[in-house]
């Protein structure tokens, strides 16, 4: 089921939360709040929830005003970031709860949380307490209680942020093949990017309690309308450069000595702001081929799989990463850049 | 449709006709007024009231609860249900409070409303069983506007609980108090004559300074607040003691100093001050000692300021101590631990990071005690002698001779200011600045030891006063197993058999024993009262820890304050507020109930909250959003998780409505007299024994109780390895 909002807006006392906000999360589709901390995206969620009510604006859930309800009176559940599993109950309790609480009798509530359970592949570990589950079965648990009551919405508040990196990437495939093979219409709020770019259909950016930006992963990546976004979506540095036009498609966009021709419909002429994707430099021992831009090494980092380095140049420090392990770069070294195109992204004046 | 609100529109009306709207003499249970709900004048519902009787001013309740009939029935949006609702049941409410304030037993209270109306001759009693069932639909109803126009997070549980907890607290907590407010204006025909405050308040008695220049007595301000300000500070030093060897040395006994904190809890108030009598007194050990030894003839030393003094500073430094353990313990050791890696030894830490770092807690501990020290009714009665302090002044205006009620309101607003005096100071100078830190963290420090010095000074001090309150405690016992202490120390049990007879005859068992009257009745109230104390705590500390709504820190605030009223001035302001109408029901077991309900209540809310927040929030908000409403997650998640809590309030609520004085001494009557009242008026008689016997039996039934309770409500269940609510993070 399909979930609007209308300029809402929510306030606590003197300071706003979120300040007017439309969106429309597609029914069957999972749609990602994504921003940083207090930007708020889990006061949105919890909006949808009907955990907070807005201050202002309309909400609707497959098409019903919802505005003004409750919680419990919502077709929403919820994972929360710390599971909230209940300390007193046991794992099948948990699940249950939810179902008992609808007026579904005992035995049958039994029978349709220990398929639940089954989904998320914990069937087995009914009789446990929360306690005596790792982190990774905590989080299917609370997965699984929410999922047997079937709602339109279901809402995920960091769901990962309590695991380990490796765990956190096996969960979120899961997560996304749950949501696809039951067609679930899915609302998910993190702070992480690359988790927003793996599960989401269409992603949200929130900055400062306004929507900054929305579209698809791979939109949000490729031509972020701000340089909020540049910056957020990917590490990429601002750098300063000018821009010239050379088409209605095409710019040239210099930075300290180097030119490169970007696709850009908007970019006016003069000085800007360019963000470089790090992964887009290529760093090269000076002096390296005309039209590079000339820089010197200012950190390096071994991380295993590749180098990240601080670059000092004409432009600003550059970000970069440089797959080539073997023969890493010294601090100090002279290097030359070479900027690919689809990396260069011009974002403001 | 809104069933909800359909539903008490109903049961509103329903009471409208079918019961009486006054309260009644005989009580509901007699059933006389069955036969009179039309047209007697004294058990006519409310319908009868207007129709057949002429009360017109009632006929607006009764259009409301039609009005909300109306509403309830036909489709409507939510909001616009939800504002309508809340127009009728509010006009309904106010023009019902309207008119129980504004017309009494002799017709219009006021003369401008005789003069807007002309002469009424109609007269109204309390309100009973109609009106509060009516008054409690209007409210119910009022909530659910609120709910459904999206106040209270649209939750009409939430709203009716806060609409509760709010109209209880202005009811029997704000209202009492205002009533002194305006009987220390009034003159004893009720005319306002603001000068007469000025002219109660300004007496010699009670602002005289003589006692300072030598000669003559003080004024009983100044005598309430020296002895509040000594025993506050006196309880104080000798509570940071024990709390210092408690937990910062390995002194062997920490159990036992333990158990000194549950002592003055389950005894009455005046128990230390008659073994200081035992001890001290004209027929003490100590002058039948020195007169049998030297020859000196006894004296009456103990009775005065010091006697009241060290009564107070015995009973009352458990009680800093139980506020001071916490306050230590809370202190990080890691940031002891820091300073001493920064160069610091030990005493310097201790000077320079452990005390600051305490600072709060011992403003705390020394309000709890100047507090409970300008309340105390029991140690100044018993030990007083000319002593006289505001507390038991109050206590002879209203039972005195004098039976000036003026008088009586305005020294307990005397009494009152000096507590809200100590509270704001209190709240001004600390603020909120609190830096106990225990965090949900595992702090890994280990506590730093004491510095020689500081333990001991500290040990020097504590222990000796420890080994004095057992001894003290030790005699008040054997002063109950003897014959006449002073006299004839022949062991006897005649004073408990005098106390606590049964007979058996041929009619069957009869308590045949002095006692068993007032303790029974006192049983039975506490009984009732206790329950109700925790729920109306717990409910009180869940909405104002885990809802959010307009008004909440003003709900927080007056609870906190009510904290601060003295006793005595509580119970002064029930006789005042409750002997008239609307709301008649001096004399009754009722208001003795109430008094312990609402006196006691603070304690549980603080408590609760306590306990609240170290659970999880998302906890309750996963429940919501798992179907469960509001009722549901209090009963099955919140409530399971508090159980330590529920036993703590529980087990307050009974033990403080037993060992209670100052507030119900105003309140009890022949037929509703209590333990506590019975053993005061026995020592003042000089029935020693008798008194001390009872009191231990109190004792012995707190204990029992207290096992009952904790037997009742269980453990809570959590999982093996998490011993804290956390969301069940491993």
């Amino acid at each position: 089921m399909s979930v609007e909002f209308r300029d809402v807006v929510k306030r606590y006392g003197n300071a706003t939360a979120v300040a007017g906000v439309s969106f429309t999360v597609e029914a069957g589709t999972l749609v990602t709040l994504l921003g940083p901390s207090g930007c708020g995206k889990t006061t949105t969620l919890r909006l949808i929830a009907g955990l907070e009510l807005p201050s202002e604006g309309r909400i609707l859930i497959a098409g019903r005003d919802v505005t003004n309800l409750s919680a419990t009176q919502r077709d929403v559940s919820m994972v929360f970031q710390s599971y909230a599993l209940f300390p007193h109950m046991s794992v099948l309790e948990n699940v249950c709860y939810g179902l008992l609480r609808s007026g579904i009798a005992k035995a049958e509530a039994a029978a349709r949380a220990r398929d639940g359970l089954k989904q998320v592949g914990l069937d087995g570990f009914e009789a446990r307490q929360p306690s005596e589950l790792s982190g990774g079965q905590q989080q299917r648990v609370a997965v699984a209680r929410a999922l047997v009551l079937k709602p339109s919405v279901l809402l995920f508040d960091e769901p990962l942020s309590n695991l380990d990196a490796r765990l956190r990437r096996q969960m979120r495939e899961e997560i996304r093949e749950l949501q696809r093979s039951l067609g679930l219409t899915v609302v998910y709020v993190t702070h992480d990017q690359q988790e927003a770019m793996a599960v989401s259909d269409r992603i949200i950016v929130m900055n400062a309690g306004l929507i900054e930006q929305q579209g698809g992963p791979r939109d949000l990546y490729e031509r972020p309308a701000t340089p909020f976004l540049a910056r957020f979506m990917g590490e990429s540095t601002p750098a300063r450069g000018a821009v010239r036009r050379l088409d209605a498609a095409r710019v040239r966009v210099r930075l300290g000595e180097a030119e490169i021709d970007v696709a850009d419909q908007h970019a006016a002429d003069g000085d800007a702001t360019v963000a470089v994707r790090p992964e887009a430099i290529t760093v090269e021992p000076a002096p390296g081929p005309t039209g590079a831009l000339a820089g010197k090494v200012a950190k390096a980092s071994y991380l295993g799989t590749h180098m990240e380095y601080s670059i000092t140049t004409a432009a600003g420090t550059l970000f970069a990463t440089c797959p080539r392990v073997e023969r890493p770069l010294a601090p100090g070294a002279a290097v030359a850049l070479v900027l690919a195109p689809r990396g260069v992204i011009v974002v403001g004046r | 449709m809104s069933r909800p609100a359909l539903a008490w529109s109903v049961a509103g009306l329903l009471a409208a006709v079918t019961l009486p709207w006054y309260a009644l003499q005989e009580g509901l249970d007699s059933g006389v007024w069955l036969t009179g709900l039309w047209s007697s004048d004294d058990y006519a519902s409310a319908l009868g009231q207007v129709a057949a009787l002429g009360r017109w001013w009632l006929a607006p309740v009764l259009l409301a609860l039609l009005a909300c009939v109306a509403i309830s029935l036909p489709p409507l949006p939510r909001e616009r249900r939800g504002t309508l609702l809340l127009w009728a049941s509010g006009i309904g409410l106010g023009l019902l409070i309207a008119q129980a304030l504004g017309i009494g037993l002799r017709g219009w209270t006021t003369n401008w409303l005789t003069a807007l109306f002309g002469e009424l001759e109609a007269r109204q009693f309390g309100i009973g069983a109609g009106a509060a069932v009516i008054l409690i639909a209007l409210l119910s109803l009022l909530s659910i506007g609120l709910a459904l126009r999206g106040a209270f997070g649209g939750d009409a549980f939430v709203a009716g609980a806060v609409t509760t907890v709010a109209a209880s607290i202005v009811l029997f907590t704000a209202w009492p108090i205002l009533r002194i407010l305006l009987q220390a204006f009034q003159d004893g025909d009720g005319a306002f004559m603001p000068a007469l405050l000025i002219d109660r308040l300004s007496t010699e008695k009670i602002w005289s300074l003589r006692c300072l220049a030598g000669g003559g007595r003080c004024g009983v301000a100044w005598n309430t607040l020296f002895l509040a300000i000594a025993c506050g500070a006196g309880t104080t030093a000798l509570g940071l003691a024990f709390a210092l060897i408690v937990t910062r040395t390995s002194f062997a006994y920490k159990k036992t100093l333990r158990v000194l904190t549950v002592l003055p809890i389950i005894t009455p108030p005046f128990v230390i001050g008659l073994a200081l009598i035992l001890v001290f007194g004209r027929s003490g050990l100590v002058n039948q000692f020195l007169e049998w030894s030297i020859g000196v003839p006894p004296t009456r030393w103990i009775y005065g300021f010091q006697g009241v003094f060290l009564a107070q500073l015995f009973a009352f430094t458990p009680v800093a101590f139980l506020v001071l353990i916490g306050v230590v313990e809370g202190v990080s050791p890691t940031l002891e631990e820091a300073s001493q890696t920064l160069r610091a030894d030990r005493w310097a830490t201790f000077s320079t990071v452990s005390l600051p770092l305490m600072r709060p807690g011992l403003a705390n501990a020394f309000l709890v005690g100047f507090i409970e020290s300008i309340a105390d009714f029991g140690n100044p009665i018993v030990l007083g002698g000319d002593y006289g302090v505001l507390s038991t002044e109050i206590y002879f205006a209203v039972v005195g001779a004098q039976l000036d009620y003026g008088r009586a309101a305005a020294l307990a607003l005397l009494l009152l200011a000096f507590a809200l005096g100590a509270f704001f100071l209190q709240r001004r100078i600390v603020g909120t600045r609190s830096y106990a830190t225990i965090s949900g963290k595992g702090d890994s420090g280990l506590p730093s030891p004491l510095p020689d010095r500081a333990r001991r000074a500290a040990q020097w001090v504590a222990l000796p006063w420890a080994a004095i309150t057992l001894l003290l405690y030790g005699f008040a016992f054997v002063g109950g197993l003897v014959k006449v202490w002073g006299r004839d120390y022949t062991p006897t049990l005649e004073h408990y058999a005098k106390a606590f007879a049964v007979e058996t005859t041929a009619d069957g068992v009869i308590w045949s024993g002095a006692a068993w009257n007032s303790f029974w009745t006192t049983v039975k109230l506490a009984a009732i009262a206790a329950p109700l104390t925790a729920a109306l705590g717990l409910l009180a500390a869940w909405l104002l820890v885990r809802q959010r709504f307009a008004g909440r820190s003003t709900l927080e605030f007056a609870t906190m304050l009510s904290f601060a009223v003295p006793g005595t001035v509580i119970g002064v302001a029930y006789v005042f507020a409750f002997n008239v109408p609307p709301l008649e029901i001096t004399g009754t077991a009722l208001i003795i109930v109430l008094c312990f309900i609402f006196r006691n209540m603070p304690v549980g809310v603080r408590a609760g909250m306590a306990a609240m927040s170290q659970i999880d929030r998302s906890l309750d908000e996963a429940s919501l959003t798992l179907r469960g409403r509001a009722p549901q997650t209090l009963m099955f998640v919140v409530l399971p998780l508090l159980r330590p809590a529920i036993v703590g309030a529980l087990v307050y609520g009974f033990v403080r409505a037993v060992t209670t004085v100052s507030a119900v001494v105003f309140l009890v009557t022949a037929e509703y007299e209590l333990a506590t009242t019975y053993i005061i008026l026995r020592v003042i008689n000089g029935d020693y024994g008798l008194a001390i016997a009872y009191s231990c039996a109190l004792i012995v039934l707190m204990l029992a109780v207290i096992l009952l309770i904790q037997l009742a409500v269980g453990e809570r269940r959590l999982g093996r390895r998490a011993p804290q609510a956390q969301g069940g993070r491993a």
